[in-house]
């Protein structure tokens, strides 16, 4: 079965400063739906089947820690009390974006990890990464709750189970996916090569890693047996050079040789905010390509 | 009331004293001048005259701000100010389009008018050529203006100080490192009613006590855009004057009170407020204040 091309997450944005001064001075309600049309068009535009809302607005971390209660952003984001859920912090961008896409468009719901969250912030209150990050997965799980009417795949971003990996990290994405009926994916970027035995025993149906940037991974997960789907990350995230698509053909190759009908997507190594936008626009134009060419 | 723990710091532009703990220096009254059409300097010179008349009396510091919106304007408000804001006094020069803002630095460089110059004001669209220009042509002071439109508490206020909310690669105060600005005042960017308009007071002591900077917003804005007031008789004049008390009420140290021509409304409501302020802030804290200060002029 062909697999289906996704993103992992952001993608570029270039703010119109000037413009955001305007609804100041005009005391207009600021609006940021022209970003998010941007790179959802981006994405839809070059053939991708499920799209995100692009992660315009803040950075991925910044998107929950400025909407969960007992968190602010000051100069970093920082825990000041007992984190509590205030409210849908991603649903009325995913609404936006349902409303902009082509009906046979699917869409991804991104959820930045408790862990990560936990290990990026300030931590002012509790002085307790586990506690943290276990109050965090609580108020997630109610976000991805949210999500779920609206969304084909519920995405968990957790880039630091591969540099400090907790005892507890399944326990984490447990307590998050519990009640979640549809398809449920965890990203993890980086070199994961120490903890595929861990991520395999994950409660998901897909795991998402960088394969293009880290093609070792490929000789780690070949020594177990895969219990689960795979989300091949086959363009980088940290270089503009947009591979060509014969070079992602070959990589796609490589992929299909040790995981076979497992690879469910097709996606970059990781969320695209980094890269210059055309760039971004051309890896993912030629990551469709590519999986055309190899898969019909 | 407030005393704060962080040392506040206390700007002197061009003689006038801006900043300090509460009670310390009367509030700094800035007087609009040419909002909409076609500059009156006729009548300009009517308000300023007023507004220099009640600063006298009440002993809160007045400092002009002119609005600059077109190109052909510089010139003419240029020589206003030559001819009638005293020598030595500051002004501020509040405008919106960045490349009129170049402009105007170019011009108060040519008339060496910068070590009187309040720019009104950087924040998140303040341009590259314009911070080029803002470091070439360096005014004595500047307003800050803490604008986040990603988050409009006074947390996000501070965000964009400090790091411009990743919508600048700086924050505010990066920009006045790069531009050579040390004479820094932050406007808290008072917002539409309803749109967390009240969290331009709340910043106040926030940011005072973060930053020791001295503060202050346009509050009377969120009454500008309070339809409902129009419906209420002859209220909206006075509730606008009104509202600036909130400033010093909160710690602030200036006040951006809209059009020079309300200025008998509003020196002494803020007067009187700073009285109230002071009272307490020297019973409690024992923070004196300074001679020119409406408690020592008008409470002989």
């Amino acid at each position: 079965m062909k697999p289906e091309t996704t993103v992992i997450g952001s993608y570029p944005v270039k703010y119109d400063n000037i413009d955001l001064m305007k609804s100041y001075f005009e005391e207009k309600e600021v609006s940021w739906n022209k970003y998010v049309d941007d790179a959802v068009n981006d994405m839809v535009n070059a053939g991708i089947d499920i799209v995100s809302s692009g992660q315009t607005k803040d950075p991925f971390v910044h998107i929950f820690m400025r909407n969960i209660g007992g968190c602010r952003i000051r100069d970093r984001a920082e825990v000041v009390g007992k984190v509590e859920y205030k409210g849908p912090i991603t649903l009325d961008e995913i609404k936006y974006v349902k409303s902009i896409v082509p009906k046979n468009t699917k869409l991804v719901g991104l959820i930045t990890g408790p862990y990560t969250l936990a290990k990026s912030c300030v931590d002012l209150f509790y002085n307790d990464c586990k506690k943290l990050s276990f109050d965090l997965a609580d108020v997630l799980a109610k976000e991805a709750k949210n999500l779920e009417r609206y969304v084909d795949l519920i995405s968990v971003d957790e880039p630091f189970f591969s540099v400090d990996y907790p005892a507890y990290a399944h326990d984490l994405l447990e307590k998050i996916f519990d009640d979640i009926k549809i398809q449920k994916r965890l990203h993890v970027c980086g070199d994961v090569s120490s903890i595929v035995p861990e991520l395999l025993e994950m409660p998901v149906n897909i795991l998402s890693h960088e394969f293009k940037a880290s093609p070792n991974l490929f000789d780690s997960f070949k020594e177990y047996d895969l219990s689960k789907n795979i989300c091949l990350g086959s363009v980088r995230s940290d270089d503009k050079r947009v591979e060509s698509v014969e070079e992602i053909s070959r990589h796609l190759k490589k992929g299909i040789d040790i995981f076979g009908e497992k690879i469910v997507q097709l996606s970059p190594d990781c969320g695209l905010r980094m890269m210059p936008r055309s760039s971004a626009f051309q890896k993912l134009a030629n990551l469709v390509r590519a999986g055309e060419k190899i898969y019909g | 009331m407030f005393s704060f723990t962080k040392e506040q710091n206390i700007v002197d532009i061009s003689g006038i004293k801006i900043g300090g703990q509460p009670g310390k220096y009367p509030t700094t009254l800035f007087g609009g001048f040419f909002f909409k059409g076609e500059p009156d300097f006729i009548e300009a010179k009517k308000h300023l005259e007023m507004m220099y008349k009640c600063s006298k009396k009440t002993g809160n510091p007045a400092i002009a701000d002119f609005f600059v919106r077109k190109e052909e304007y510089i010139e003419k408000i240029i020589d206003f100010i030559i001819k009638n804001i005293p020598k030595q006094s500051p002004f501020s020069i509040d405008i919106i389009e960045p490349d009129l803002k170049i402009k105007i630095l170019k011009a108060l460089s040519e008339k060496n008018l910068l070590k009187r110059t309040i720019y009104n004001s950087i924040h998140v669209g303040t341009t590259e050529e314009e911070r080029k220009a803002l470091k070439k042509c360096s005014p004595e002071a500047a307003i800050f203006v803490a604008f986040n439109p990603k988050d409009k508490s006074p947390d996000g206020k501070i965000e964009v100080l400090e790091n411009g909310a990743n919508l600048l690669n700086t924050g505010l105060l990066g920009i006045a490192k790069e531009t050579g600005i040390k004479k820094i005042l932050v406007d808290t960017a008072a917002m539409a009613p309803g749109d967390n308009s009240g969290a331009s007071i709340a910043a106040i002591p926030v940011i005072k006590e973060e930053y020791g900077f001295p503060t202050g917003c346009a509050i009377h804005n969120v009454v500008e855009k309070s339809k409902w007031i129009e419906d209420i008789g002859f209220s909206k004049k006075p509730v606008d004057a009104a509202s600036n008390i909130n400033i010093p009420l909160f710690g602030g140290d200036f006040a951006i009170y809209g059009p020079a021509k309300n200025s008998e409304l509003v020196f002494p409501m803020v007067a009187w407020q700073d009285i109230l302020v002071a009272e307490y802030a020297e019973n409690y804290f024992g923070v004196e204040p300074v001679s020119s200060h409406p408690r020592r002029t008008l409470l002989k």
